[in-house]
């Protein structure tokens, strides 16, 4: 589904991605934890090229994204992405904001459009704000709405760039509710997180970066109990004792 | 005129209104109504024309193309630096000495559209990079084209942010007008200047100009509102 070859990437001089290779199979739900500045936010933008690559070959659901000429428009219809910040449009209803890509870009029917955001924001639990905009709504709610226009375009991929770090504790279940039952559903993810009871619980596999470089991924039980290297020891003390 | 609005009037020396000229003011409506009429459109042409300039000036300003980004720098940093009456004698007094002739009016709206544009370049500025860069990655990665993205995310919070601040303009505009009397234009300022000269009386005069400018002020102020409470879904 996801292939990255020997993927490098520079901001500038500096180089950020140093030789990524990993696969993600369909249906896999992939987990990617890490220190800040270690590029895992990087490699998940690079799927849907909101961030170019510089070398190597990376390919999601056959199409290259690394050559120029592949239509990113298309492959991004394909592909939902849950930021950190939700961006939600904040001059649009939770039902406009869902609705707006399947309409403009799919070319949906606005009825059938909304019949389906009306279906999906019921499923993320939002069923009885579907006339609210985002400002009346609380961080977790919000991060379902965004979770939910990703999915109205009933994409292939959904990547995670780490949804519940914005969120006030008590709102973070909420969303990560929504997460598990759409792995549950068989829905291809990478989740940037440092969630890391939903890695344990949810992810098929988990994975390190620090420095730009993948430094270990194993499924979740092997990770947790026999980390590899001692950056990923050192990570997991870290963050699991805090 | 012992009441008024049926209020005895206890706060305002008599001596005051009964030396304040009622009549000659009715006298002088047909002049002050056709000097207001003139200050309306030359506001409403150089709002207009500053409107075109400023959204100009601002696409100049942040464009890639780095020279064009300076000249309209220099324009809006040289205008907001001055007062308008320099630039405003400057297009009357200095243009025609140089070669350049123009009408009255065709010189005050320049000036007001020139100056206005300078600071509604940067208002409009403000507005569109109000717009977080993350709602446009959003739309990015939901498979919106560039003029998708403006015509349904960006274009339509950007007026909406920039409307309470551009009307704010607009009556700054309104209020600068009173400079083109300077210049011999019939507008309302004047009109309190002619009643003044022609009859000696003053505070009528620039009384009857003030409430005139009043009625185009709360005009504005009322679109200001209105504008301001469409926007209350962008307060957090």
């Amino acid at each position: 589904m996801i292939e990255f070859r020997d993927v490098h990437k520079w901001f500038g001089e500096l180089h950020v991605l140093k030789g990524i290779n990993l696969k993600v199979d369909p249906a896999e739900v992939l987990v990617v934890c890490g220190p800040s500045g270690s590029g895992k936010s990087t490699l998940i933008r690079c799927i849907n090229r909101l961030e170019p690559i510089q070398k190597g070959a990376l390919i999601v659901d056959t199409m290259k994204v690394h050559e120029s000429k592949t239509n990113m428009t298309r492959l991004r219809a394909e592909i939902g992405f849950v930021f950190q910040q939700f961006n939600l449009y904040p001059h649009m209803t939770a039902l406009q904001n869902v609705t707006l890509a399947p309409m403009k870009v799919r070319k949906t029917a606005k009825k059938e459009a909304e019949d389906q955001g009306r279906y999906v924001l019921e499923k993320v639990g939002l069923g009885d704000k579907l006339h609210q905009y985002p400002a009346q709504l609380s961080g977790g709610q919000q991060q379902r709405v965004a979770i939910a226009r990703g999915l109205c375009m009933r994409p292939k991929i959904m990547l995670f760039d780490e949804p519940t770090s914005a969120l006030d504790p008590e709102m973070i279940n909420e969303v990560l509710e929504v997460m598990r039952n759409l792995a549950r559903e068989g829905m291809t993810m990478i989740v940037v997180t440092h969630e890391m009871g939903f890695a344990r619980e949810v992810a098929h596999r988990v994975a390190f970066m620090d420095f730009g470089e993948l430094m270990e991924i194993a499924p979740p039980r092997e990770f947790f109990a026999h980390p590899k290297s001692e950056r990923t020891k050192l990570f997991l003390s870290k963050i699991l004792t805090h | 005129m012992g009441r008024l609005n049926g209020r005895p009037i206890v706060y305002m020396s008599s001596a005051m209104l009964e030396t304040f000229n009622f009549r000659v003011i009715f006298e002088y409506l047909p002049l002050f109504w056709s000097c207001f009429l003139a200050t309306l459109w030359l506001s409403a042409a150089g709002l207009l024309g500053s409107l075109l300039v400023g959204t100009l000036a601002c696409g100049l300003r942040i464009s890639r193309f780095k020279l064009l980004a300076w000249i309209a720098g220099v324009y809006i940093e040289s205008i907001r630096s001055t007062p308008l009456l320099v630039q405003l004698f400057f297009f009357y007094f200095g243009l025609p000495s140089l070669g350049f002739r123009m009408s009255e009016s065709a010189t005050g709206i320049l000036a007001l559209t020139l100056n206005s544009g300078a600071y509604m370049a940067e208002i409009v500025r403000a507005g569109i990079q109000s717009i977080s860069h993350g709602q446009v990655e959003a739309a990015v990665s939901s498979g919106l084209n560039y003029l998708q993205r403006m015509r349904h995310i960006i274009l339509p919070q950007a007026i909406g942010v920039t409307l309470p601040p551009l009307l704010g303009q607009a009556i700054v505009l309104v209020k600068d007008s009173a400079l083109l009397s300077l210049i011999s234009l019939s507008e309302l300022t004047r009109a309190g200047q002619i009643m003044t000269s022609e009859r000696f009386m003053p505070a009528e005069g620039f009384l009857t100009s003030a409430l005139f400018y009043l009625i185009i002020y709360y005009i504005l102020k009322g679109l200001t509102h209105w504008s301001q409470k469409r926007l209350i879904y962008m307060q957090t």
